[in-house]
């Protein structure tokens, strides 16, 4: 049982109160750069992911990585999660998980 | 197919909730609500949860989490650390919360099968019996079944939050004791004691005066209809007016009611508008 390193859900909002800690965020693939992604977080920000390998555009990708700045995340593992996924929900999730339910996830 | 003879399935997961012979001991013997519950089904935890659970020494699966039995649980979580053996597989879970090692017994085909499909990296959810050895927690899995549908892990947070939050709520309407005001939500142990309770006050609607009350009698009146056995065992849940016809109270008290009840999730819509059903039995 480890819960030293947790990855937080976050979306662009709260990407910015854990800078330099490891996060979890959904982004759906606006544009493919190479070794950097831009997509769109779960509340409608843009958010750059670094070192995350290639996805399909319009795709829900998850990324764990470490946040890096305001605006992006440097990708450790990435899953796609497909094209239908449910953006809004997973925004609520991150709220909650971040507000006053914060002691179930860190 | 948890083991062939009840003895082997018993030392194995020392009286999972799988096991017939735990689902008929319990409602007998009359223990703690709590504990009852917990052994009816799984309970969706976040590591970090179980982190955090309390743990009886003195009891084999003696695990508490928001005072509610959590023997079996249900994670979601990514795999690592993967480790085939010949007679069973392991892995670490880690779910965003937290890491817990899991443990999969692999004797047929078909488990060995279902384990073989998993690989690192994969989101996968698993059903399981905690287990505490030696100050250290992991989980003996019954399944471990890949994530197909990524919004799974979405809801599986959000069962975390709303279980966490009907047991919590739950305890803090018990601690203000003594007032039959409190809802037994997902308490089917406490069911007949509602009953109890409810026959005087169907005779209280017959006096008019009662109508007076405070809403949250006929909050918890409508409530209770719902959660009777009966209601619970029927499919498609009560009708509306059946409802009205049962309490004697006008049907626009009975729509507050219902729709208070909906929004706070204590039942749900079934076939249509006008069927409910209480969400938290069975």
């Amino acid at each position: 049982m480890d819960t030293s390193s947790p990855a937080v859900f976050v979306n662009a909002d709260l990407l910015k109160v854990y800078q330099g800690r490891r996060v979890r965020a959904v982004v759906q693939v606006a544009r493919d750069e190479g070794a950097t992604m831009v997509g769109q977080s779960t509340d409608g920000h843009q958010l750059v992911v670094k070192g995350s390998p290639s996805f399909p555009p319009s795709h829900f990708v998850e990324v764990i990585g470490i946040a890096d700045g305001g605006q992006s995340i440097r990708a450790e593992i990435c899953t796609d999660f497909g094209t239908s996924f449910g953006a809004q929900e997973y925004n609520q999730l991150c709220v909650l998980a971040n507000g006053e339910l914060k002691s179930l996830f860190l | 197919m948890y083991g062939g003879s009840q003895n082997d399935g018993n030392s194995l997961f020392s009286g999972g909730g799988f096991m017939p012979s735990q689902a008929t001991q319990t409602p007998d013997s009359g223990v703690s609500p709590a504990k009852s519950r917990g052994t009816q089904g799984v309970l969706p935890l976040t590591v970090k949860q179980i982190s955090e659970a309390f743990h009886s020494s003195d009891d084999k699966s003696g695990f508490v989490v928001d005072g509610v039995d959590a023997s079996n649980v249900r994670l979601l979580g990514m795999v690592t650390k993967k480790m085939e053996r010949v007679t069973d597989v392991s892995f670490t879970l880690d779910d965003g919360t937290g890491r817990i090692d899991v443990n999969r017994w692999v004797n047929e085909a078909a488990e060995t099968n279902e384990m073989a499909a998993i690989t690192n990296g994969m989101y996968v959810k698993v059903n399981g019996n905690l287990k505490g050895f030696q100050g250290k927690r992991h989980v003996v899995a019954f399944s471990v079944r890949p994530v197909t549908d990524f919004n799974d892990i979405t809801n599986h947070f959000l069962e975390c939050i709303h279980i966490h939050l009907c047991n919590t709520r739950l305890q803090r309407q018990s601690g203000d004791q003594g007032q039959l005001q409190t809802n037994p939500i997902m308490n089917t142990p406490l069911q007949s004691g509602y009953k109890g309770h409810q026959t005087p006050v169907s005779n209280q609607n017959s006096a008019p005066s009662s109508m007076g009350g405070s809403e949250n009698d006929i909050y918890n009146l409508v409530l209770g209809v719902f959660q009777e056995p009966a209601s619970v065992a029927s499919e498609h849940g009560l009708h509306v007016d059946e409802v009205a016809r049962r309490l004697g109270i006008p049907m626009n008290k009975i729509k507050d009611a219902i729709n208070y009840h909906v929004d706070i999730g204590h039942i749900y819509s079934t076939i249509d508008d006008n069927h409910f059903k209480s969400a938290c039995n069975g």
